[in-house]
């Protein structure tokens, strides 16, 4: 069994090697292609051309935040469903899983909207 | 039912089987002078040689092969094709030529092949007449000489991090990407036939890996203008993929499976629904009047997910400059932009795998191709084989994300997460309804 996954995943875990190569690769690759020529002007951070004014390492809004919880919530709840669709059997559906399913999906549905009426405004 | 040309394993392992034997060819010559010298019986190279051109090297040679095709065909062929398609797609749509420069505009070629009388033709074009293809080159080769300016104020392991995290999870996506029946990397075969049981969710997995490298670009290099871009991109791919997801799920209660394979195995069979049998129709999902709303949902954020105008909020360069990628420079700037159109191209095939019955498609003719796998065996291959209708395909959806995307104006941002949590979300939970009770209510 081990050596059957491994088998079917040293492609994906060689590829993922690889695919880190790649972007690296190019970038070391231009180091012998490309002239640098920093100067302290160039290197000020872009604001249109003015002298950069404040930080930009701020505190950032917070609304940001609901949606990194409603996100995670429905993560989670996407490999229930998705667990559920896998072994859909029609067969063998029963009234009580497929209103156990309604159920969860309804309240997932109003916590979301409940959770956004909350933000009126969006500033992101 | 068509069947495959590229047969990726079998081609890569007779590569990398040539390639060894080629190179023990000078141990085998040491180990005969040894063997002459006076050397005992087998020779003091024969373990080595054997190791060499032995079966553990060879596969292992033959997955480096195959994993360079497949890095080669998706960055140096498809990337290259979509972005001309792209060019030149907008540029007709606001009703100009776009790119033009083709391989008349290099000097070198137009002196040389260009002369000779009826082959030269295509080099001898003058530059207001060529094909444009050569423009995405130059724009590459131009990318590579620029200079990388790193802002002082930058966290500058990360500011160089975050490019490798985009580009490293973009490319991840196509080793679950299968292009035929023979043309894949991730799987296996069982009965004779390949399969993936995780290929789908693989591809999921590997779209929600952006966001992380593209809050780190914002966040690092240290500009108001990446933070609020970073911020935003990472908020609408996040929502985006919600969504998909569920829509995905949707489609996984008719197909019973994530299997991209079996997807497109069941797709190719005629259309079947409960008691509804159409002979000349296909068995696609896009045609299941269930899967509609699942359809249109996948489709938009597929869209959003490879941060395409409506969606291309993150790059917004009337209010943002060039949103997150605003610091980037030279080659950091190309990759980063560039592999937007990968995620984009990924976006194509997974709707083709998922909707569109991914590379079935009629067989006119057959040719014999040797089989690589087996010496001395034939199979057959249609004038048309699986790459060629499933890359149509892509190119098809994509023409269509071009025309989408220069027709309509960009969404605003709070809009954009508005569209995805209070309108797609639901729709997408009522179409894991609607295909819940289809399926229950015909089959029980």
């Amino acid at each position: 069994m081990a050596t059957d996954l491994l088998a079917r995943y040293l492609p994906v875990a060689l590829f993922a090697i690889f695919a880190l190569l790649f972007p690296v690769g190019t970038f070391l690759a231009t180091r012998f292609i490309r002239r640098d020529n920093p100067t302290p002007l160039k290197d000020l951070t872009y604001e249109c051309g003015e002298v950069p004014e404040g930080e930009a390492m701020i505190q950032f809004h917070f609304q940001y935040y609901v949606f990194a919880i409603i996100f995670v919530v429905f993560d989670v709840a996407a490999i229930f469903l998705l667990l559920w669709a896998l072994s859909f059997d029609a067969t063998r559906a029963t009234q009580v899983g497929f209103a156990a399913i309604v159920l969860f999906v309804a309240i997932m549905f109003a916590a979301t909207n409940y959770a956004l009426k909350k933000e009126e405004v969006l500033y992101i | 039912m068509s069947g495959h040309l590229i047969d990726l394993y079998g081609w890569s392992g007779a590569l990398a089987s040539f390639v060894l034997w080629l190179l023990s060819l000078p141990f085998e010559l040491l180990n005969w002078i040894a063997l002459q010298t006076g050397a005992q019986k087998p020779g003091p190279l024969v373990g080595f040689i054997d190791w060499l051109a032995g079966p553990d090297l060879t596969a292992l040679v033959a997955l480096i092969v195959a994993i360079t095709i497949v890095l080669l065909w998706a960055t140096a062929f498809h990337l290259l094709i979509i972005m001309w398609i792209e060019r030149k797609m907008y540029s007709r749509l606001q009703d100009r030529r776009g790119i033009m420069i083709g391989l008349g505009s290099v000097e070198i070629l137009r002196n040389t092949i260009g002369r000779i009388p009826i082959l030269g033709a295509p080099f001898r074009r003058p530059s207001h007449l060529g094909t444009g293809f050569l423009q995405t080159v130059a724009d590459g080769v131009k990318l590579f000489q620029k200079e990388v300016i790193t802002p002082e104020k930058a966290d500058k392991w990360m500011f160089h991090t975050a490019p490798v995290i985009i580009a490293a999870s973009t490319l991840l996506l196509f080793v679950a990407i299968p292009w035929s029946d023979g043309f894949w990397l991730m799987g296996s075969i069982e009965n004779g036939r390949p399969v993936n049981p995780l290929g789908i969710l693989f591809i999921l997995a590997a779209f929600s890996i952006a966001p992380l490298g593209i809050l780190i670009a914002g966040w690092a290099s240290n500009n108001k203008y990446t933070l609020i871009g970073g911020m935003r991109a990472a908020a609408q791919l996040m929502s985006y993929e919600i969504p998909m997801l569920l829509c995905i799920i949707a489609l996984v209660v008719f197909a019973g499976t994530l299997d991209p394979f079996e997807l497109v195995r069941k797709q190719t069979a005629p259309f079947s629904l409960g008691p509804v049998q159409i002979s000349f129709l296909p068995n696609w999902y896009v045609f299941n009047p269930f899967l509609w709303i699942a359809f249109v949902v996948v489709f938009v954020t597929v869209i959003a997910e490879a941060e395409r105008i409506p969606f291309d909020i993150p790059e917004a360069e009337a209010e943002l400059v060039e949103g997150w990628t605003t610091e980037y420079s030279g080659m950091r700037f190309g990759i980063v932009f560039g592999f937007k159109w990968l995620r984009a191209l990924a976006g194509a095939a997974l709707i083709s795998i998922l909707f569109l019955g991914g590379w079935s498609g009629p067989v006119f003719a057959t040719f014999m191709v040797p089989n690589m796998a087996a010496a001395g065996q034939m199979y057959p291959v249609p004038i048309l084989p699986q790459e060629f209708w499933f890359t149509l395909r892509i190119y098809l959806i994509f023409v269509v994300f071009v025309w989408i995307g220069w027709s309509v104006p960009r969404v605003r941002i709070d809009q954009i997460l508005n569209i995805g949590w209070k309108r797609l979300v639901p729709l997408s939970l009522l179409s894991i309804l609607l295909a819940a009770l289809a399926r229950g209510a015909w089959w029980s």
